[in-house]
């Protein structure tokens, strides 16, 4: 089936929650009510005409900066300096956050496009683990890489960085820490060893610990 | 004894309630020969019996999508190698296919063809090491030994055509760097395809397709439904192995594949049900068949003409407008999802890796398995981490 034709099916379904259908660039895709992501899922997944059995991609997108001119200005690092200072910008990201989902159907073989737009500072919509098991880990990977939150995903953790990274590094206006822990992140070699033997060789101090009285309780008692 | 023991089974509930005993906590990789990289599985046990299985990812993560943002497109190609690194020829052309459908770049008919030798070459490198290394998870040391030596044979021929020995760099977007080299490379490739399929794949099913052993180990062992393949995304051999006949190469027809005569190989259940592990193995040994008879095809109608586009620029800018394209990998459906902005930057490039999304089923059909079981299971899956953590 053609992609406008299932456009046209979903929009009835949803009515006011379908917000349009973009025809025009390489690929056509349909615009929807972020709220309403789980219905139209459901929808395009078991409606006997269209049957969408498998999720082939969940992508998360940062709109902030973008430009059809190619002339967009991101606001993320733009360098290091001679010192190892990171150079960044002041400008501050506004964009909407975006998520796109790429459906096919093994059944019928046709394909759709479904986008929806979620404004900045509020970054959540609901999850659609419940329609296919797959947007688990693609969702997850969404939260880690632009942070935005999937209401109702059953276990939302970082999936690839540690859970001790601060900040999402796919948000355009995500700047490089200076330091992860240990590590300098300035993409310099590591001209001192953190862990060098002069360290690890001194004795650790110990605090002097008064002598522990005759009658104490043992351990295991 | 053995027999008692077999009928009630070593998880049944009464023979849990018998002797208290607790879940145990422990970690497979990320450093273990059978996680296939730098997979970590935290397991939850009971004996031998997995009561849950969590993947922790991330040990590779190298941000190839940020890095997307900051480079441009032709130089991008590089890192589409590093991702599956055991067929970069398959990942170059995923990128570079989904470069085109973004920048509307034509390509050349020839190019096209050598694509699609080198990328079958580099699937059958693939597929041998996923074979070879799931014998070696089974026990079977020989066989590892014999496939690895023809993979050698494919590593200089494609050093020949490329230059490179593992990481090619080989495909840009508008045709391939360099055409085929004129020390009769096509008559080499021509040889190494007809010993393939005449001497070695019956070789290799006789030393362990159809090995007792090997058949008792794998025949309905990891059974994936086609429900469970579906939901959870799973492609490529993993998909085929639960008999779903689906495949990019026919489905989508992109690149020169619509113009060659191949099957596609499916899962039959020959030793056990449909969708275990030994399917999901004998598809791939097959699949070697088909890209043999692929390879055949493209050298025997091999056009002449240029190998590179007329009109390829040094920096390639594409349209605003962003396109998902998919291709199937030797692990399954490869896909880029890139959204251009009119320079010659992607604005956002992300990845759909096979891999990530096959292995995410071990979540669900993991549990109530053994752990020599989800051995046998993860290698079957055929996972490489460079793909999987990007």
């Amino acid at each position: 089936m053609e992609m406008k034709a299932i456009y046209d099916l979903l929009a009835e379904h949803l009515g006011a929650g379908a917000l349009g259908f973009m025809d025009e660039g390489i690929e056509a895709h349909a615009d929807i009510d972020p709220a309403r992501i789980v219905d139209a899922a459901t929808f395009l997944r078991d409606d006997e005409r269209l049957l969408f059995n498998q999720l082939m991609c969940l992508s998360g997108i940062d709109w902030d900066g973008y430009d059809e001119n190619g002339k967009g200005k991101s606001v993320a690092i733009l360098g290091y300096s001679d010192e190892g200072q990171p150079e960044t910008s002041d400008r501050v990201a506004e964009g909407d956050f975006g998520v796109a989902y790429h459906l096919y159907s093994h059944s019928l073989k046709h394909k759709f496009t479904l986008r929806v737009r979620v404004p900045r500072d509020v970054a959540k919509l609901p999850s659609v683990t419940g329609v296919w098991s797959t947007a688990g880990w693609h969702e997850r990977e969404a939260w880690d890489m632009l942070g935005i939150r999937f209401e109702g995903h059953p276990d939302l953790r970082r999936m690839l960085l540690d859970e001790d990274w601060e900040g999402h590094p796919l948000r355009k206006d995500y700047q490089m820490p200076a330091m992860y822990g240990i590590v300098p992140m300035d993409g310099k070699p590591l001209n001192k060893n953190p862990f060098s033997p002069d360290e690890i060789a001194k004795p650790p101090v110990r605090e002097e610990q008064p002598p522990a009285p005759d009658d104490a309780p043992t351990e295991g008692e | 004894m053995m027999e008692q023991k077999m009928n009630k089974g070593w998880a049944s509930q009464d023979h849990v309630g018998e002797i208290k005993s607790e879940l145990l906590e422990l970690n497979m990789g990320p450093q273990h020969p059978a996680t296939h990289g730098v997979l970590r599985l935290l397991l939850e046990t009971d004996g031998e019996i997995v009561y849950k299985c969590t993947p922790v990812l991330g040990y590779l993560h190298r941000c190839a999508e940020k890095i997307a943002e900051g480079i441009n497109y032709k130089q991008w190609v590089v890192y589409s190698d590093r991702f599956d690194y055991l067929a970069p020829m398959c990942c170059n052309h995923a990128y570079v296919t989904a470069m085109e459908k973004v920048g509307q770049i034509e390509v050349p008919e020839r190019a096209e063809h050598i694509r699609v030798v080198v990328a079958e070459l580099s699937r059958i490198a693939s597929h041998l090491i996923a074979l070879a290394t799931f014998g070696l998870d089974m026990g079977a040391w020989t066989p590892l030994l014999y496939m690895f030596r023809e993979r050698e044979v494919i590593l200089d021929l494609l050093e020949r055509i490329s230059g490179g020995r593992m990481l090619y760099n080989y495909m840009i977007p508008g045709g391939v760097r360099y055409d085929i080299p004129n020390d009769n490379w096509e008559q080499d490739v021509l040889d190494f395809v007809t010993m393939v399929e005449t001497k070695k794949v019956p070789d290799y099913n006789n030393l362990l397709s159809y090995n007792k052993i090997f058949i008792e180990r794998l025949g309905n062992v990891g059974v994936l439904s086609v429900e469970d393949c579906f939901d959870y995304g799973c492609t490529g051999p993993v998909l085929r192995g639960s008999g779903v006949k689906f495949d990019c190469r026919r489905d989508d027809a992109y690149s020169a594949y619509p113009k060659f005569d191949f099957e596609i190989p499916v899962g039959e259940g020959e030793v056990g049900q449909v969708g275990d592990c030994w399917d999901r193995y004998m598809v791939r040994m097959k699949e070697i068949e088909q890209s043999c008879r692929i390879i055949r095809q493209a050298l025997e109608q091999m056009p002449d003409g240029p190998y590179q586009t007329h009109e390829l620029k040094k920096i390639i800018k594409a349209p605003a407008g962003a396109a998902y394209s998919r291709t199937e990998s030797s692990k399954g459906e490869l896909g880029h999802y890139i959204i251009a902005d009119g320079g010659q930057i992607a604005f956002r490039h992300k990845v759909r890796s096979p891999s990530f999304c096959n292995l995410q089923v071990i979540e669900k059909v993991g549990v109530g398995m053994m752990v020599s079981d989800l051995v046998a299971f993860v290698g079957s899956l055929d996972i490489v981490l460079g793909e999987i953590d990007r």
